[in-house]
């Protein structure tokens, strides 16, 4: 199996791994970028083709295809943020993040969407974001889905996925096949463990080995803890190598000097870079409104085998109720790879209960509902903290208008999986039960306590906390994703985005991220 | 009969039938002066969090047992400081209230705790009022299970077979 990584390295790529360093070192570039995910992997490959010499920073560890193992005993913990471990302080929901090169794109699910025309909308009116005209993403998304080879995915979608399809076509909701940065994809499932074949085009294998080829260095296991800067410009980063098992280690201490910084951590961790540096902040909403997209999640027993951890994850989303016209809060259907820790996780119960639904695996069909935050002003997210250690909490308080969602979700998936011919349902809650017909789960649904702990809720996509508005009094950042007061810093990540977005993340930041770098490109260009 | 020897056949009649191993393998494997909170905690619940999914074959179960325990034990590193410093205070508080329920009990020690009141134990958290009792739940839950079934010999009654580009390990 060709590794692009492990030949990048051996033609000479400037790689330093921090956690090998053991005396202070310095380096200078023209520009520096915290992150190496969606944001940050395509503004080096932007940026170094632009001219600039960029070093790229990144916490979690260079692992390529020969690294990766095929197990989630192996992915969580070296792939992603806190081992997969990370919870909103209250631990009301699990959020998933990646920290690796390639941030979360290297363990993401592929689906590419374009920005919701009704989301760009809101933030027109809210925010002054007018992303029309002359400032239309859309050409933005064109590139990006050239450069990533996004395209509708042409296989049939797996049985997981096909039961969302049958129960939509049988229910007349709507629904639509996913189109997927993936090239050469073999429909294995393993996505969420790092592709084995590099088939999906995340940032590790993409633009992260063009910025290297074209000379920018990547500096990995490095944890950056905070800008120094004074009146309206950064002076430096400093930061510090992480151990094995990625914790800040103290000792040794890095600086890195630039014209220009970008901060591209991912929602939660740039806000906290953010605030270690106390960086001026008059909005007041640095760490504020941070949208998880908090998913429900309902399991269905099919009497045939469903082999949910096999094919491409995800290949069939369902808007029906993400747009709804009374003032609910409204989600979008999905569904997510099965493999045993996130399906032994999640399932209800415990011993014998927990073990019997276990050995019924392979016939499980899993639905996930993404609830769209940010919008009503019930749901205005959670905000970043930072706790005796410097690392972030998430507080995100779960309301009673975000619970009133949670049941209609609830009932929407349990209906679509029994239309999708399910023999039961179950809703992952703490009280639910396997139930054997739509009538008994909707009475059953209609009834359940809807509170922290017993709900499960999940995220794997996190958004804001460094917002974009016009107005520098309602956002940390403008338009170009350039920080309102600091000259010299911009934000190139999902913490920007003012709301989140009722559809997966990945293609918007691209297409921002693309817009912005070539903007800054040429600003820095003009400035020289 | 003492109470001692009413609760050793009542755990063979019944849990050890139900279950099928003796009921406490991973204590009797080390001493249990040496352990750590967090062992001593992760031994007392995990015969009764995977019942039903442990083999029936007793030596089996307790290398399944001691396997989860390490997994559970090799992760915690990778949480943030901040969780691990909450984690070893709840593992200290927890093993405080099993030795005292095992006193309590009469049980001679903690490893002689009845399956269902370790059980009845996790439930009780599930279903306190108090929101650091829920967590607990929920939190060890999740660890124990993910350690469990993160391992290729636990998958046998799953029938899932993950493609191995790269060896584990
Ligand atoms: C399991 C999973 C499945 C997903 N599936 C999809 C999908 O199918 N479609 C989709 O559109 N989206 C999906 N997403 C979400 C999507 O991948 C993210 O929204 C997107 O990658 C976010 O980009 P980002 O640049 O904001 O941050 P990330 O891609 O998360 O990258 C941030 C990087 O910065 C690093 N970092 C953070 N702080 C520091 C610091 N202080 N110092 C050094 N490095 C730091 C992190 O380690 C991380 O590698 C999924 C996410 C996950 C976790
Ligand atoms: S489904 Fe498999 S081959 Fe395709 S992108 Fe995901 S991991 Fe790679």
């Amino acid at each position: 199996m060709d590794d692009p990584i492990r030949q990048g390295l051996a033609r000479g790529w400037k790689h330093i791994d921090a956690a090998t360093l053991s005396k202070d070192e310095q380096y200078e570039a023209d520009i520096v970028i915290v992150g190496t995910g969606a944001g940050g992997g395509l503004a080096a490959e932007i940026l170094t083709q632009a001219g600039f010499s960029v070093i790229m920073l990144e916490h979690g560890a260079l692992n390529s295809s020969s690294d990766f193992k095929q197990q989630e005993r192996w992915a969580y913990p070296h792939l992603y943020q806190d081992g997969a471990g990370r919870k909103t302080k209250d631990q009301g929901i699990a959020i998933l993040q990646g920290r690796t090169v390639g941030g979360s794109t290297t363990v993401n699910w592929t689906t590419s969407i374009r920005t919701p025309k009704n989301t760009l909308g809101y933030w027109r009116e809210h925010f002054g974001l007018d992303f029309s005209g002359d400032n239309s993403l859309e050409p933005f998304f064109d590139l990006a889905s050239g450069r990533l080879n996004i395209s509708q995915w042409h296989m049939s979608p797996n049985l997981n996925n096909l039961a969302l399809k049958n129960g939509c076509e049988k229910l007349g909701w709507q629904y639509t096949i996913i189109h997927r940065n993936v090239n050469g994809c073999a429909n294995l499932g393993l996505c969420g463990m790092g592709c084995p074949i590099n088939a999906k085009q995340s940032m590790l294998v993409t633009t992260i080995p063009t910025a290297l080829d074209g000379g920018a260095t990547l500096i990995s296991r490095i944890s950056a803890r905070n800008f120094e800067w004074q009146g309206d410009k950064i002076q430096a980063l400093h930061a510090v190598p992480v151990d094995e098992h990625y914790q800040p280690r103290q000792g040794v201490n890095i600086t890195v000097k630039a014209r220009h910084y970008i901060a591209a951590g991912g929602a939660i961790n740039t806000p906290a870079l953010l605030l270690r540096s106390k960086v001026p902040n008059p909005s007041g909403r640095l760490g504020k409104h941070t949208y998880l997209h908090p998913s429900l999640i309902s399991g269905a027993l099919f009497a045939e085998p469903i082999n949910g951890h096999a094919g491409a994850p995800q290949s069939v989303y369902s808007d029906q109720f993400v747009w709804p016209e009374s003032d609910n809060m409204g989600f979008k259907l999905e569904v997510p790879p099965v493999h045993p820790v996130l399906m032994a996780t999640k399932l209800i119960g415990m011993a014998e209960q927990h073990a019997h639904l276990m050995k019924q695996f392979n016939n499980l069909q899993v639905m996930i509902a993404l609830l769209r935050d940010g919008f009503a002003e019930q749901a205005q997210g959670g905000t970043v903290e930072l706790d005796s250690n410097g690392e972030p909490q998430l507080d995100y308080p779960l309301t009673d208008y975000l619970f009133a969602g949670a049941r209609e979700a609830l009932l929407a998936m349990a209906e679509l999986q029994f239309a999708a011919g399910a023999k039961a349902v179950m809703p992952i809650h703490a009280d639910g039960q396997l139930y054997k017909s739509w009538p008994e789960a909707k009475a059953a649904i209609m009834a359940l306590p809807m509170a922290i702990y017993r709900t499960t809720l999940a995220s794997a996509h996190v958004m804001g906390g460094c917002n974009m508005a016009m107005d520098a009094s309602k956002g940390v950042v403008d338009m170009q994703g350039r920080h309102h007061q600091l000259k010299n810093l911009s934000v190139f990540d999902g913490s920007t985005l003012p709301t989140s977005l009722g559809a997966n993340p990945q293609l918007t930041i691209y297409g921002l991220v693309w817009r912005n770098s070539t903007l800054l490109a040429n600003w820095l260009h003009g400035n020289q | 009969m003492n109470r001692r020897q009413f609760i050793m056949t009542s755990l063979g009649t019944g849990l050890g039938l139900s279950l099928g191993i003796t009921l406490y393998p991973v204590v009797t494997a080390t001493k249990a002066s040496q352990l750590t909170a967090a062992e001593m905690v992760f031994d007392a619940f995990l015969p009764a969090l995977l019942m039903g999914a442990l083999p029936a074959d007793n030596q089996l179960a307790q290398q399944q047992l001691l396997a989860t325990r390490k997994a559970a034990i090799e992760f915690l590193p990778f949480l943030p400081l901040t969780q691990q410093q909450q984690l070893s205070q709840l593992f200290l508080l927890l093993e405080q209230e099993l030795t005292r329920l095992a006193l309590t009990g009469n049980w001679l020690s903690l490893n002689e705790l009845p399956v269902q009141t370790r059980l009845g134990l996790l439930s009780a958290w599930r279903d306190s009022y108090l929101a650091l009792l829920q967590q607990a739940y929920c939190g060890l839950r999740e660890l124990l299970f993910a350690a469990y079934y993160g391992q290729p010999p636990h998958w046998a009654a799953l029938n899932y077979q993950a493609v191995e580009f790269n060896r584990y390990g």
